[in-house]
């Protein structure tokens, strides 16, 4: 049995399903990160977990208790809210006692706690500070340090990094899964950016319109992606419509616009139209004789440990991803022989345009 | 940013139009003279001390005093409730209460005096100082349930859902979340209310009997009677004690921010 367990859980406004029979299981000390665009259900599903939201349908078990008859100020949960949500007219020391008070915590266990939970997000020289006298980061922490405090079953985080700006972001990516390492608590967060989702979780669940649409591990999310839909979202795609015309354990065959290409080994879906999807990165440069196909760069740009190139090949448009080797890159004009291995090829199946 | 000449020469004209009674007022107190001469022809005390020797006058300052602090805070402990329902609920009727509410503004004071005469001698309550205090009360509650309304638009609904989930019960939330972060409100719309409940005429007028007479009323009647520069003088008292009022108001709170609605934070 997992730890936290979302089943069939279902959240209807009138005649909108916000989220529809979401099922979900969360291992202990686990980080689990909610996917997925604006509106797809993921902030919802999150406020039913928190006790903000009621479900209309389903159950949420915490360590086997079912939380659906619980009030959010008594399932004892960590929240980290988007705008950190801190009390202005506390100091940080006060922000923080705050849940322990509401505990009638002994004051000298509160200090002792208050004081290790700073150390942990290493904000104990700022205890006495104002919120409003501090920047965007530190109230972060603060607003981590006061979840963490009531060492909670489970930490919820909505969106906590999408008020920082860049360079900020990346370092809180880091620091903040060393703080729920540390602090050993079972972690479900909501973001829409795929790069944090993929640089702090142990399980990526994609939602899209109410619906899980895949639940695994980063590195197989973005290498196996079981839909358009996730190949798209997570990070670049080339997409283009192809024919299956066989398959079987040793190899497949497609047909994209007009030619016949080896695609990779295990496709199970059965021949007819299939969409082949080739991520930017696994595009090589070739020389002419050993390409696959040829292209003419139609867009460079540079970005600083690489490149991407934009080029009109057979098969339509195809982004280019390339690794910045310190020579000069093919240029503006430039025809290119483009190639790749077989096994890079993913073929999902065709979906409808979405309205 | 910089302004054009045509700019600070209508704000001058703005200031001179608004300053220039309250000159003359402040101006015609210090006359030693015993009618209203202005500019004065030397400087007297007379007339502040004459104020010591009308006690209609000390006696209608504290009523007025007490009238303003009694219905001003009337008003808040209504306005408070009454703004986090219409700033938060979204239940029918929403708006139309609100209307309700800011309705003494909408409505002429003569007849709301009128209005008040009548009602408060149907519930008995005529020529009391409790019918004068409930009748301010509505006259002044637009004045704080505008700020309060403001202050509880530009808070957090995060920060509530917060400390309940640290585990604190509704009335905990309020009492330690939502109220702190409404206080500069709630006290901006406190000292707008005092204000304009301290010098209230129209009303009063109709619904004060002798033993509730307050000091607009009074200096109303002396100078139905007669004009001589004691009802300058005390003006001046008033004015000093409005100022005194606002320049606390602005260390503690801000006027920028109590009477724009923003400023320092």
């Amino acid at each position: 049995m997992a730890f936290l367990e979302l089943h069939g859980l279902t959240k209807r406004y009138g005649t909108i399903t916000a989220v529809d029979s979401m099922t979900l299981n969360v291992e202990k000390n686990s980080f689990v990160s909610l996917l997925g665009p604006s509106g797809c259900g993921k902030t919802t599903t999150l406020q039913m977990v928190a006790g903000f939201e009621t479900p209309t349908e389903g159950r949420i078990l915490l360590n086997g208790r079912d939380l659906s008859a619980i009030p959010a100020r008594e399932r004892g949960l960590g929240i980290v809210f988007q705008s950190y949500a801190l009390f202005m007219h506390m100091t940080v020391a006060e922000n923080v006692a705050f849940g322990l008070e509401m505990r009638k915590v002994g004051k000298a266990e509160r200090a002792r706690r208050v004081a290790a939970a700073l150390d942990l997000v290493h904000l104990s020289h700022l205890a006495d500070r104002y919120p409003r006298a501090m920047s965007g980061g530190q109230r972060q922490r603060v607003a981590l340090a006061r979840a963490l405090v009531i060492e909670p079953e489970l930490l919820l985080l909505d969106e906590p990094l999408s008020n920082l700006d860049a360079k900020l972001r990346e370092e809180m990516q880091l620091e903040l899964r060393r703080i729920q390492r540390e602090a050993g608590v079972t972690t479900l967060m909501v973001t829409h950016d795929q790069s944090e989702a993929l640089a702090m979780s142990d399980r990526v669940v994609v939602m899209e319109r109410g619906h899980l649409r895949q639940e695994d591990a980063p590195f197989e999310v973005y290498e196996q992606p079981g839909s358009l839909f996730v190949s798209n979202f997570l990070g670049k795609s080339n997409v283009y419509d192809a024919r299956l015309i066989a398959a079987d354990a040793t190899g497949s065959r497609l047909v994209v616009a007009g030619r016949e290409i080896a695609g990779p080994a295990g496709v199970t879906l059965p021949p007819g139209d299939v969409a082949l999807v080739l991520r930017p990165e696994r595009v090589e440069v070739v020389a002419p004789d050993a390409a696959l196909i040829e292209g003419r760069v139609i867009e460079r740009i540079f970005f600083g440990n690489q490149w991407l190139l934009r080029a009109g090949t057979p098969f339509g448009e195809m982004l280019i991803s390339r690794r910045n080797s310190g020579r000069a890159e093919a240029a503006v004009g430039d025809r290119i022989g483009l190639g790749w291995e077989a096994h890079h090829i993913r073929v999902l199946p065709r979906e409808e345009a979405r309205a | 940013m910089r302004n054009g000449v045509f700019a600070k020469l209508c704000c001058l004209v703005f200031a001179a139009f608004m300053l220039a009674p309250i000159v003359v007022v402040v101006g015609v107190s210090f006359t030693p003279t015993g009618f209203l001469e202005f500019p004065p022809s030397g400087i007297s005390l007379r007339w502040f001390r004459a104020i010591l020797d009308a006690p209609e006058f000390i006696e209608g300052g504290w009523i007025s005093l007490k009238l303003g602090v009694i219905s001003a805070t009337l008003a808040a402990v209504i306005a408070v409730p009454a703004a986090l329902a219409i700033g938060r609920g979204r239940f029918r009727g929403r708006e139309a209460l609100l209307a309700l509410f800011m309705s003494p503004l909408m409505v002429p004071t003569v007849v709301l005096g009128i209005a008040f005469l009548r009602f408060l001698t149907v519930v008995g309550l005529s020529g009391t100082f409790t019918g004068l205090a409930l009748c301010h009360a509505v006259i002044i509650l637009p004045f704080v349930l505008r700020l309060v309304l403001a202050s509880i638009s530009g808070l957090d609904r995060a920060t509530e859902r917060a400390a309940e989930s640290l585990g604190a019960g509704g009335w905990t939330v309020f009492r330690r979340v939502t109220l702190p972060a409404i206080v500069p409100g709630i006290l901006g719309g406190w000292v707008l209310a005092f204000i304009t409940s301290f010098d209230e005429l129209t009303v009063s007028v109709f619904i004060v009997n002798p033993s509730t007479t307050t000091l607009p009323v009074r200096l109303y009647s002396h100078i139905a009677q007669t004009t001589d520069p004691l009802v300058a003088s005390v003006s001046t008292v008033t004015i000093l004690f409005t100022v005194v009022l606002m320049i606390v108001v602005d260390r503690f709170y801000g006027l920028d921010r109590l009477l724009i609605g923003e400023g320092k934070k």
